[in-house]
């Protein structure tokens, strides 16, 4: 905490921090300067103007923008006087001169800083007489962000978040005087995964976005808060609805999350909501035509479930649901057990890279906001830009204010130049084992001996001998003071690690299939036939189940399989909670109806135990928030719903369970290809929301110079050739990635096919008739 | 790659001289202008990798400066001072014989690619108002008939490097004071003549 002073505003005392601005000081005591370009999540700049205030100094008053002068003891301001405001009236009619008002046509009409600045502060009429500047409008500066120059008023809050936040600084102030504009370079779009927080930020409607133009005016927006399903960061979202749809997710400024900002998959990924293709009815044998109704589908399941003494039930649960969903499936399980203990069931999480992580000693665990005090930041998991972008914008914050960041390959090689230290090829085999002792990695010692070290721990790859990574965290432990932020990506993974008695991994489920046995598999919210490394182990076995059943909300691989599909409610049309990486739950909550007949999986695993005479002691997630509340570590602070709802807890509440996760370690023999999941891939929501569809189509491989050359390769399309399967590929050069180790996204189409502990080829395309079969 | 290697080379040796790479941008922007007499887009893809920076950042300052053409100049660029001191001393009639002479308006450019014609703010020859820079060497104590003539001699002779000392004692007036530079070069193309990167030139060559 830095020193308290005294200030002045308005002929009133104010106390503040010696260290802020006096924009800040000023808002934080409920004075509202206005304002165009200062954010306070960015360095200010002075640029617009707009925040002129009048301060007392030696040589007599002054006017100072007040985004960029710092508060002083005893310090004199003014924000209301005669010459602020002249001086604001100025600025706004100078702002105004190019600005074409286009207000009726513009989206941003209605909550536009400019409209509302020029109605509050500004002159009132215009003494330009001149022609406007005049740009062609708009023009689309990536597949998902239009430009419309002449509405910008130059304030670089997009220019600055792209250079200073996101670290991509595709667009830019290009020309000068009159004739400056933002804009990008020709042929290189703002392809961005924040770019969408750039048309959140912008204060006028210079910035839109494909998904949202033309489709709403704000004030027939419904708006409410919620927590996004994106990553397991749980960025805080404002959902904005009309007409009982969903038209535009906002970022929310959540201090211990994502602090305003979010990727544009969190952002722009909820068109599916509303697609045609969601499943409405309980559907029969894949067969869209042969609808059943609830009812009839939950008869049909409880004879399942009851027929067979020696049946094997399994559970694959995706990461989509809220706490009171897991919940409710473990309630579920549990009542079946007590029943029959001849049943054997399992609780699989379908995601390749669980582990069982370190969970053991809940004081190490760490926090996201330990990034901002600890000295060193170790990360060793996978790619975090992709998988958890918006704790990849507070690690780049948190090297940015001077933190060491330690990381080791060979995924994250988009942070390398973020690094104080990359440990790659030298260090790590391409198993992702240690070539050399820990103690004995140079320039390593010095960064974590005695210090805070936070260590965002994870695997790399879907296959991989966890012993190294346990070995790290063994020798931090020793010689730092370590802090453990448990890296699974994926929704909500902690909540159903939180509320599961058991969770086992994708792996166990195919070695724990018994075909001897009457097979029922759950899968639930997952699509494993598309989205695991084991994708078609999976199939095998779900073709070989005796009864499958379906929760989810499109038809996709899984589905395809199913004996029964029920369709389940999404994000934004239910009321639950959500448990982040640091174990943070926060509140997600219903603004949109429920579709046909949809219903929520817990209710569906109400009725399933009612209709084999089981009593089950809840009506709704209320009920169920205030079960699953009792097992926290921290009576005192739970997270139920009216305490989540209480004004101080909106930013979530931290509180623990045990957690038990139970997963072989497997050996990968040795990692050809090295699976990874980009931010955008070919999930079903995805290619249900089309303004995001095609942006995870390009199918690419990454690999380095060495390998390139090794392989014979001169050209960067080729055909990678495994066994039957044939898939072309772009390859792009990665120089960080160890030799002979080639990088492919496991969530996009076609991929999954590839088995990565077998050989593959790698043959060129060589005429232009192969370039077009695809 | 549009640049060769000896362009290449050129570059990391200007890239060497700055503690860091991007320093070294306004420099290569000038090597970009004196291979292309403008900055092309495929030079500034060329520069963003030289100097790891986004292309639209380099595109950025060199669309800034009025210095950095964005546009093809013919072989010789005329720019002519308008600033306050050239103005008093009649710089407009200086300006009407180039224009009368070329035919061309504020930032165009002949047929044949010979002149470019700009209107600029001071190039600090105040001293010897009114001022020219051909090709960035400055000729100051112009008259309209010596600026014409100036003009013919470059039209008829297309001397192949510009050379400021050499253009004072053929067409110029006053002078400021003596510029003093000791080994006098000159320039070869649309870019200021700067030794240590290698775009200045020696007269006699």
């Amino acid at each position: 905490m830095s020193d308290q002073i005294n200030i002045n505003v308005n002929g009133s005392e104010i106390r503040t921090d010696s260290d802020q601005l006096i924009i800040e000081a000023c808002e934080d005591s409920g004075i509202h300067i206005p304002r165009f370009c200062w954010h306070k999540r960015m360095d200010p700049v002075g640029m617009c103007r707009m925040c002129l205030v009048e301060i007392e100094t030696p040589r007599g008053k002054a006017l100072v923008p007040s985004c960029t002068t710092k508060v002083s003891e005893d310090l004199v301001v003014d924000t209301e006087s005669e010459v602020v405001k002249k001086a604001q009236e100025g600025v706004l009619e100078f702002l105004l001169i190019n600005h074409p008002l286009d207000c009726p046509v513009c989206d941003k009409a209605g909550e536009c800083p400019l409209q509302d600045q020029t109605m509050a502060y500004g002159p009132g009429e215009s003494r330009f007489v001149e022609d406007k500047r005049h740009f062609e409008k708009p023009i689309p500066i990536s597949e998902i962000i239009l430009l419309d120059r002449e509405r910008c008023i130059l304030c670089a809050r997009c220019t600055r978040f792209s250079d200073e936040i996101s670290g991509d600084p595709l667009i830019e102030f290009i020309q000068r005087g009159n004739k400056t504009q933002v804009n990008t370079f020709p042929d290189e779009p703002f392809r961005s995964y924040f770019s969408g927080n750039t048309v959140q930020i912008c204060p006028v409607g210079a910035l839109t976005s494909t998904s949202y133009r033309f489709k709403a005016r704000p004030w027939d927006l419904k708006k409410v808060s919620s927590t996004s399903n994106c990553s397991s960061m749980g960025c805080s979202v404002e959902l904005n609805v009309s007409q009982n749809k969903m038209l535009r997710i906002l970022g929310e400024d959540n201090e211990f999350t994502n602090q305003g900002w979010l990727s544009d998959k969190g952002r722009y990924n909820f068109e599916y909501l509303h697609s045609e293709k969601r499943i409405l009815k309980p559907v029969l044998n894949n067969d869209s035509t042969n609808e059943i109704s609830i009812n009839e589908s939950m008869e049909l399941i409880s004879n399942e479930i009851s027929v067979d003494d020696n049946s094997n039930i399994s559970f694959i649960v995706g990461h989509n649901s809220t706490n009171e969903e897991y919940y409710a499936l473990n309630n579920f399980v549990e009542n079946l057990n007590k029943v029959n203990n001849d049943q054997n069931m399992n609780v699989y999480l379908s995601d390749d890279y669980l582990y069982e992580g370190f969970f053991q000693n809940t004081d190490s665990l760490g926090k996201v906001q330990d990034l901002d005090s600890v000295d060193t930041i170790i990360l060793w998991a996978q790619d975090i830009k992709d998988n958890l972008p918006t704790l990849y914008l507070r690690i780049r914050q948190a090297v940015k204010n001077g933190k060491k960041l330690v990381i080791f390959g060979h995924t994250n090689t988009a942070m390398k130049e973020l690094a104080d230290s990359y440990f790659g090829q030298e260090i790590l085999s391409k198993n992702l084992e240690f070539n050399v002792e820990i103690s004995k990695i140079p320039n390593f010692n010095e960064l974590i001996n005695d210090k805070n070290v936070l260590a965002i721990i994870g695997k790399s790859s879907p296959i991989q001998n966890t012993n190294p990574i346990s070995n790290l965290i063994n020798y931090l432990d020793k010689n730092s003071n370590l802090k453990i932020l448990n890296c699974f990506s994926k929704g909500n993974t902690f909540g159903a690690l939180q509320n599961i008695d058991l969770v086992k991994g994708l792996n166990e489920f195919i070695n724990e299939f018994d075909s001897s046995k009457n097979n029922i598999v759950f899968t639930i919210g997952s699509n494993p036939v598309n989205s695991s490394i084991y994708s078609n182990q999976i199939k095998d076995k779900l073709i070989n189940a005796n009864f499958v059943v379906s929760l989810d909300l499109f038809k996709n691989e899984t589905t395809e399989l199913a004996d029964i599909i029920l369709p389940t409610t999404s994000f934004g049309e239910k009321e639950g909670t959500f448990t982040n990486l640091e174990m943070r739950t926060l509140k997600q909550n219903k603004i949109l109806p429920t579709p046909g007949s949809v219903l929520n999986e817990w209710e569906y695993w109400s009725m399933m135990l009612n209709k084999i005479d089981i009593e089950n002691n809840y009506e709704s997630e209320f009920e169920l928030n205030l079960q699953l509340c009792e097992e926290y570590l921290d009576k005192d602070n739970v997270p139920s719903f009216d305490n989540l709802n209480k004004p101080s807890n909106l930013d979530g509440v931290l509180n623990s369970k045990s957690i038990n996760i139970e997963i072989e370690n497997v050996e990968p023999g040795t990692l050809e290809l090295l699976f990874v999941n980009r931010l955008y891939g070919d999930s079903s929501t995805q290619i249900n929301s089309p303004s995001i569809s095609m942006l995870g189509a390009e199918r690419f491989i990454e690999m380095n110079n060495h390998t390139f050359i090794k392989h014979n390769l001169s050209t960067y399309t080729v055909n990678l050739v495994q066994g039957d399967s044939t898939l072309q590929v772009k390859i792009k050069i990665n120089n960080h990635l160890p030799n002979e180790l080639i990088i492919a996204p496991l969530n996009r189409r076609g991929f999954r096919d590839i088995d990565t502990t077998k050989p593959y080829e790698l043959i060129e395309v060589k005429n232009l008739e192969e370039l077009s079969v695809n | 790659m549009s640049w060769d290697n000896e362009l290449l080379e050129r570059a990391h040796k200007i890239i060497e001289l700055y503690p860091q790479k991007r320093s070294a941008l306004g420099p290569l922007l000038y090597l970009a202008q004196e291979k292309d007499g403008f900055i092309s887009d495929d030079s500034i893809v060329e520069i963003s990798n030289l100097v790891d920076i986004t292309e639209v950042q380099v595109k950025s300052v060199s669309s800034f400066y009025s210095m950095y053409k964005e546009e093809q100049t013919g072989t010789y660029l005329l720019s002519v001072c308008k600033s306050i001191s050239c103005e008093i001393n009649d710089s407009r009639s200086v300006i009407n014989s180039v224009k009368e002479f070329t035919g061309l308006e504020n930032y165009e450019t002949d047929q044949d690619k010979l002149f470019t014609f700009e209107e600029v703010e001071c190039i600090g020859a105040c001293g010897g108002a009114p001022a020219v820079q051909v090709n960035y060497e400055t000729v100051e104590g112009l008259t309209p008939e010596k600026t014409i003539e100036m003009c013919e001699w470059l039209k008829n002779d297309k001397p192949e490097i510009i050379v400021a000392d050499q253009l004072q004692n053929k067409f110029g007036g006053t002078k400021s004071f003596d510029w003093a530079i000791e080994d006098n070069t000159g320039s070869a193309y649309t870019v200021p003549g700067f030794q240590n990167i290698g775009t200045a030139k020696e007269k006699d060559n």
